[in-house]
């Protein structure tokens, strides 16, 4: 298409029309000192906490600390080009970002400035970053679940929508990649997701953005970025601002997920604003109020009520610890925060479980309710934890090689299987259907007489044999939600005709 | 070299250590007050302003001596007595001894102005800075001097500048407050709107030509 120039001339010239000068007041300060994104500036006498200055070159910052003679400000920006004694502005305003549609689709920085090359954000409508999270009346209990698509955690750990469920482990472990599986599910479905890249390198946020543009998840998602390179401040802000986003959406009655990746570095840049602004440091040099910096941007989750919509923000904060020290400071206190926890292991993750899920410890605190019925039922995922523990104890027990009865034999030949069958390769979600037909085949020991390297190949079969020729069944759980005996005799009979025709052809 | 004079310049603008400033609030409060009590703030004033004037400038090494760290407490004070005490008046000599006795003699010229300042306040005087990017003439100044008058609860002072680069009209500034009524903020103003205008402009133009559901 072309602009018409006289069109957009026409515009301006109204504009200059219409152009009413009003006499600017604001109060003003000078920078007495700038440090690494911080600056102290003097005067500002009625500046507020939280509120946004501007500096003589343009550049935004939020105020910090208010002293007796001075006032602490993180600068949002290049910080290099503000020197001492430049002057500083108060805007009156609170820090807000554009939210909306527009950004749908986009890579933006913590401000709201779109970084991925494709034009301005026209959004209509701003929301300040930070924002009080909905109260006790403003709530309902989380019962609806979000499908993450990955066996292990659906069956487990379930997720509801408006829940907090935190993803940790050491480095490497697969904690993005349970994230960005979980957004690749919500393809097609009403979640609208945010990915907030907190303290990334800049060459693995590509590389996120690049998978989800490959699944074709970029269609519902905003990917908010403040990488390792950028300041602080960035860093810090980053994840409010996505919570700002999804929240504008949650208001409007519809479900969101925000993905913080991950908070363990948004502390980081937390403690190195504190420490600047010389505030005093504690346990692990983490400033005093770094809980509450957690606590209140994870308290906005929610599964708000029917009068306000109904709407929903799931959060999967993320956690990188050190040697498995869930222990330390930030860990733990995340760990307190949220409604649960799923657990990665390194050893795991090298002996080949993938997703390295450590069941034993991880959990959902308020999922399980949120779980469809079919997936509860006692056969398919309602008794797998614990059989899965018992299986991990015949197992250590097992290697002091004693002889094993028939049955104890059997229990653990099942456990292998089960665990060959909770595998699943990344960036490849599953249907809900699919993973209560595949672990009740488990439960059922469709998969005993398979070696357990060629678990995960029958499953496929099963599930293309299922979805081929078996439909109604599958469409029987996609709309009832639930395993009925007529369904279950249905899968047991499919189960054994599947059974009968790998045995046939080998 | 314009370029590097620009900082040079700046660093100068900048002011005093806030933290000093503090301390010096302390003593030039004390100073009024005790003034007050005993006569005029005035005269204390005067007389504190020939002290920096007449003597600590006009003789430099005396006033290393009270700032210098190698001379004790005792003798600075030894030393205002005698050399203070005769000619100055009680009130000062004594402000002088408390100042040496605490060691905050290095202050001297920030509570002298601190102390000016406050005083003017206390008399319900202000300082108003009134930036122009020409310079005014008589008559303007007091026009803008009446109207504040009339608008503000203080007498003002009007301290004038100018500053080419605002282009025209004026900026006020009282204490940190700014009423800034430039032609370049004006200017800047235009700018961001004409953009934000011209940008929806044309985002709505793409729209009409795309398929809704596109979008």
């Amino acid at each position: 298409m072309k602009f018409k120039a006289d069109e957009i001339a026409s515009v301006i010239s109204k504009q200059i029309e219409e152009f009413q000068g009003q006499v600017e007041t604001s109060e003003v300060g000078r920078v007495l000192e700038v440090g690494d994104g911080i600056a102290r500036c003097y005067g500002l006498s009625s500046a507020m906490s939280g509120e946004m200055v501007e500096f003589s070159n343009g550049v935004r910052g939020l105020v910090f600390n208010l002293e007796e003679d001075s006032v602490g400000v993180i600068i949002l920006g290049d910080y290099l080009e503000i020197t001492e004694g430049d002057e500083v502005r108060t805007t009156g305003a609170l820090l807000s970002v554009p939210v909306g549609d527009a950004l749908i689709g986009r890579v933006v920085d913590p401000l709201g400035n779109p970084i991925d090359g494709a034009g301005p954000i026209v959004a209509s409508e701003t929301r300040p970053v930070e924002t009080a999270a909905p109260g006790v009346a403003a709530r309902q209990p989380v019962t609806e679940p979000l499908q993450t698509g990955i066996k292990a955690v659906d069956a487990m750990t379930p997720i509801g929508r408006g829940q907090r469920e935190l993803i940790i482990g050491d480095r490497k472990t697969g904690k993005t990649t349970i994230a960005l599986d979980t957004i690749l599910n919500q393809k097609g479905g009403d979640v609208i997701c945010v990915y907030v890249a907190c303290g990334q390198r800049d060459a693995s946020v590509a590389g996120v953005v690049e998978v989800l543009k490959e699944y074709g998840a970029m269609d519902y998602t905003i990917v908010v970025s403040a990488s390792a390179s950028d300041p602080a401040p960035l860093q810090y802000v980053a994840p409010y601002t996505g919570a700002a986003m999804a929240e504008h959406f949650m208001y409007q009655g519809k479900h969101t997920l925000v993905v913080y990746d991950d908070l363990s570095k948004q502390a980081q840049a937390y403690r190195q604003l504190s420490l600047l602004m010389r505030r005093p440091p504690g346990r692990e040099a983490y400033p005093g109020d770094v809980f509450y910096c957690h606590s209140r941007l994870l308290e906005r989750s929610a599964k708000l009520n029917d009068e306000l919509g109904g709407g929903s923000m799931t959060a999967l904060p993320i956690i990188e610890t050190l040697e498995g020290e869930v222990s330390a400071y930030i860990p733990t206190n995340v760990i307190s925060i949220t409604d649960g926890q799923i657990y990665l292991e390194p050893d795991l993750f090298f002996a080949g479980v993938r997703p390295a899920i450590n069941v034993g410890i991880s959990v959902s605190r308020v999922g399980g309710n949120a779980q469809i019925k079919a997936m509860k039922d006692k056969k398919v995922a309602g008794g797998i934890k614990l059989d899965l523990a018992a299986f991990r104890e015949l197992e250590a027990f097992a290697q002091l090689g004693t002889e094993l009865d028939k049955a104890t034999q059997a229990q653990l030949d099942r456990g292998y299987r089960m665990v060959e069958l909770l595998k699943q390769p990344q960036y490849q979600p599953l249907h809900v259907a699919d993973q209560v037909i595949s672990i009740f085949a488990g439960t059922n020991g469709v998969f005993d007489s398979v070696a357990p390297s060629e678990v995960a190949e029958q499953e496929q079969r099963l599930l293309q044999f299922i979805r081929e020729e078996k439909s109604e069944i599958r469409n029987t759980i996609i709309e009832t939600k639930a395993l009925s005996d007529d369904t279950k005799d249905a899968l047991l009979a499919a189960y054994k005709e599947f059974k009968d025709r790998i045995e046939a052809t080998a | 070299m314009a370029a590097s004079d620009t900082p040079i310049e700046k660093v100068k603008s900048v002011l005093d250590d806030p933290s000093a400033r503090a301390i010096t609030r302390v003593y030039a409060d004390g100073f009024l007050s005790a003034a007050r009590s005993m006569g005029s703030s005035e005269d204390a004033l005067d007389e504190f302003q020939s002290f920096i004037d007449d003597v600590m400038k006009r003789y430099p090494e005396f006033a290393r001596i009270l700032n210098s760290s190698i001379v004790s407490r005792d003798d600075k004070i030894d030393l205002i007595q005698k050399v203070v005490g005769p000619f100055g008046s009680k009130l000062f000599t004594n402000f002088l001894c408390v100042l040496a006795k605490h060691e905050r003699l290095g202050l001297l010229p920030l509570i002298l102005k601190e102390s000016r300042s406050r005083h003017e306040i206390q008399q319900g005087i202000r300082h108003v800075k009134v930036t122009s990017s020409e310079p005014l003439n008589e008559n303007a100044v007091e026009r803008i001097r009446s109207s504040m008058k009339q608008k503000m609860p203080f007498e003002p002072v009007i301290d004038l500048q100018t500053d080419p680069e605002i282009l025209g009209g004026l900026v006020i500034q009282v204490g940190d407050t700014v009423y800034d009524g430039s032609l370049a903020t004006r200017l800047k103003k235009l700018r961001e709107r004409i953009g934000e205008r011209t940008l929806n402009e044309i985002q709505s133009g793409r729209n009409r030509f795309s398929h809704i559901e596109a979008n």
